[in-house]
C-alpha cells in the first residue's frame, strides 16, 4: 500500500512513466533526483501520508558521516533488517538511498503514530 | 562599427496561427480569432508536445509556458555548440494564477519570471548570457531590441529574444477588471465584443486579453550569409524612453512614445516618411489609444498604413511585442495587411486623421515600425527592413 501511493509520488514529481519505479530502486542513481526533487517528495510524502518527516532520516542524508553497520542501524532505525550490511557494501557504487528505504521510513513513521 | 542584424528563425504560438502561413491565410481572409467570454484563449497548448516528459515544468505558470515552448524551437534550429554560445533574453510578467498556488515546495518559481530562462537554458544547453526583463507591456519588445543590441555590437553571435505569457486566470482578469482597463460588462454592458471590440474607435470600452509566445533567433547578418540562413527580416534600429508620468496612465499627448519611436527611426537611418506600416500598441483602451494616435499623427501624419494586431490576438500582456512581431513578419513576407478588427463602418476616435487598415489588402512594404508602451509609461519602438532572401536587404 505505502509502495504503491509512493510510485504515484515518484511519477508526478519526476514525471515519468508508470512501471518505472520499484522496491529495489535507487533514487538518485537510477532516478537521478536532485535536491529540489527531494524537497518535492518530503513535501507530496508528508501530504499523502500525514507525516511530518524529518528530511534528513527519510533521504538518509547523512550516511556517509554515519558508516558502520551499528551507527547506521542507531541513526536511521526505521531501515529493514539487514539494510544496514547491503549499505556498508554498496557504498562505492554512489547514493544508496532506495525506495525501499523511503518505504521503510513512512512505515515506521506511520506506525510510530498510532 | 555596428553589425547588420538579421532574424533566422521563428517560433509563435498564437491564436491568430503557429506558423506565418497560418497568420497569413487568417490575415488575407479576415479570419478574427473568435472572443470567448471577453478573452481569446490558445487551445490545445501543452508544453510536453515540445519537450516530452520534463519534471521541471511543474515550475512554470502557463505564461513561462508559452516562452518556454517557443524558446526551445528557436534554441533547436542551432548547433549544440553554437547553442551553448548564445543568449536567451526574454520580456515575462507577474503570474497572477493567485487561486491555484501549486502544492510544490518551490511553488515560488511559479512566480519567478525568470523560470522559463532557467528551464530554456537548462533544457536546451544554453550558457552565453540570459535576461528576463520585466518592464510591463513593452518587456518582449524590449528583450528582443536587448537582443539586437548584444547582436549589433558583437557581443553575441547568436542571441534567442521574445517571451510569452497569459492573464487568462481568475486573478488575472480580476487584477485587469478592477483597473477597468477590460473590454467587460462593467464597461460595455452586454455588448459582444467579437462586434464592438474595435481599437481606434469612438467607442473603446478596454482591451480583450490573449495568450501566448514567441521566440525569434537573432544574428548578424555577415553570420546568417556566411551559413545560408534563411533571413526573415532585418532589425535596422530600435528605441526606448520613459513617460515618467504615471504608474499606469501614458502621457497624454504620447511625447515619450513619439521620442522612442525618433530613437529607433535614427537609429534606423530612416526619415519617417519611409515608414510603410505601423503595428500600433493599439489596445483598445480610452487612454491608450487616444495618446498613441496623437504621437503616430504629429509623426507620421496620414501616410503609413495602422495595423491593431491586439484587435486579432488580443493582448498578450508582456509577450505582446514578440507575437506582434511574428505577426509584422508574416506581413513584410507574404504582402498582407491585417484590418482592425470591427473599425469599419464605425466612428474613429477624434483627432488628426490615420490611415487605418479595415479591410485585408495587399501592401509591398518595405520599412515597418513596430511599437508597444507599458504601464508605467515604459515605451519601446523597433523598426524592421524587409529582407528579400534572392535579392538582399532592400533599402
Amino acid at each position: 500500500m505505502t509502495l504503491e501511493k509512493l510510485k504515484v509520488i515518484f511519477e508526478e514529481v519526476l514525471d515519468i512513466d508508470p512501471g518505472t519505479v520499484g522496491e529495489e530502486t535507487y533514487v538518485i542513481r537510477d532516478l537521478n533526483a536532485e535536491s529540489i526533487d527531494l524537497l518535492e517528495l518530503a513535501v507530496h510524502v508528508n501530504e499523502k501520508f500525514r507525516i511530518n518527516a524529518d528530511d534528513q532520516a527519510m533521504f538518509l542524508r547523512q550516511l556517509r558521516s554515519h558508516t558502520g553497520e551499528a551507527r547506521i542501524r542507531g541513526r536511521y532505525p526505521h531501515l529493514r533488517e539487514g539494510r544496514e550490511k547491503e549499505i556498508m557494501l554498496d557504498l562505492e557504487g554512489g547514493p544508496v538511498l532506495k525506495v525501499s528505504d523511503l518505504v521503510d521510513y513512512i512505515d515506521h513513521s506511520l506506525a510510530a503514530g498510532r | 562599427m555596428k553589425r547588420r542584424v538579421v532574424i533566422t528563425a521563428v517560433r509563435v504560438i498564437s491564436a491568430v496561427g503557429n506558423t506565418l502561413e497560418e497568420v497569413s491565410r487568417s490575415f488575407r481572409h479576415g479570419l478574427f480569432p473568435e472572443i470567448r467570454d471577453h478573452v481569446i484563449p490558445v487551445d490545445n497548448f501543452d508544453l510536453r508536445n515540445f519537450t516530452g516528459r520534463n519534471k521541471d515544468i511543474k515550475y512554470l505558470s502557463r505564461g513561462n509556458q508559452f516562452a518556454a515552448a517557443c524558446a526551445l524551437e528557436a534554441a533547436r534550429t542551432l548547433s549544440a555548440g553554437d547553442r551553448a554560445e548564445a543568449g536567451l533574453f526574454l520580456g515575462a510578467g507577474p503570474n497572477l494564477d493567485l487561486a491555484q498556488v501549486p502544492a510544490n515546495a518551490l511553488w515560488l518559481l511559479n512566480y519567478l519570471p525568470n523560470s522559463a530562462a532557467s528551464f530554456v537554458t537548462k533544457t536546451a544547453g544554453i550558457h552565453g548570457e540570459s535576461a528576463t526583463l520585466g518592464s510591463a507591456c513593452a518587456a518582449s519588445l524590449q528583450a528582443i531590441g536587448l537582443a539586437y543590441e548584444k547582436v549589433a555590437s558583437g557581443g553575441l553571435r547568436f542571441a534567442l529574444a521574445g517571451g510569452g505569457d497569459s492573464r487568462l486566470s481568475e486573478g488575472g482578469l480580476k487584477a485587469y477588471r478592477d483597473c477597468r482597463a477590460l473590454f467587460s460588462p462593467e464597461t460595455a454592458g452586454d455588448l459582444d465584443p467579437n462586434e464592438y471590440y474595435a481599437p481606434f474607435s469612438s467607442e473603446r470600452y478596454g482591451f480583450i486579453p490573449g495568450e501566448g509566445g514567441a521566440c525569434f533567433l537573432l544574428e548578424s547578418l555577415e553570420s546568417a550569409l556566411e551559413r545560408k540562413a534563411r533571413i526573415y527580416a532585418e532589425i535596422a534600429g530600435a528605441g526606448a524612453s520613459c513617460d515618467g508620468f504615471n504608474m499606469t496612465a501614458p502621457q497624454p499627448e504620447g511625447a515619450y512614445a513619439k521620442a522612442a519611436i525618433l530613437k529607433a527611426l535614427a537609429r534606423a537611418g530612416l526619415a519617417p516618411g519611409e515608414i510603410g506600416a505601423v503595428s500600433a500598441h493599439g489596445t483598445g483602451t480610452e487612454l491608450n489609444d487616444q495618446a498613441e494616435g496623437r504621437a503616430l499623427a504629429g509623426l507620421f501624419g496620414a501616410a503609413p498604413y495602422i495595423l491593431s494586431l491586439k484587435s486579432w490576438i488580443g493582448h498578450l500582456a508582456s509577450a505582446c511585442g514578440a507575437v506582434e512581431l511574428a505577426l509584422c513578419l508574416s506581413v513584410l513576407r507574404d504582402k498582407v495587411l491585417p484590418p482592425v478588427r470591427n473599425l469599419a463602418g464605425k466612428n474613429r476616435m477624434p483627432g488628426p486623421p490615420l490611415n487605418f487598415v479595415t479591410s485585408p489588402a495587399a501592401a509591398d512594404l518595405r520599412h515597418l515600425l513596430l511599437e508597444n508602451f507599458g504601464f508605467g509609461g515604459q515605451n519601446y519602438a523597433l523598426v524592421l527592413n524587409k529582407w528579400e532572401n534572392n535579392g538582399g536587404g532592400q533599402h
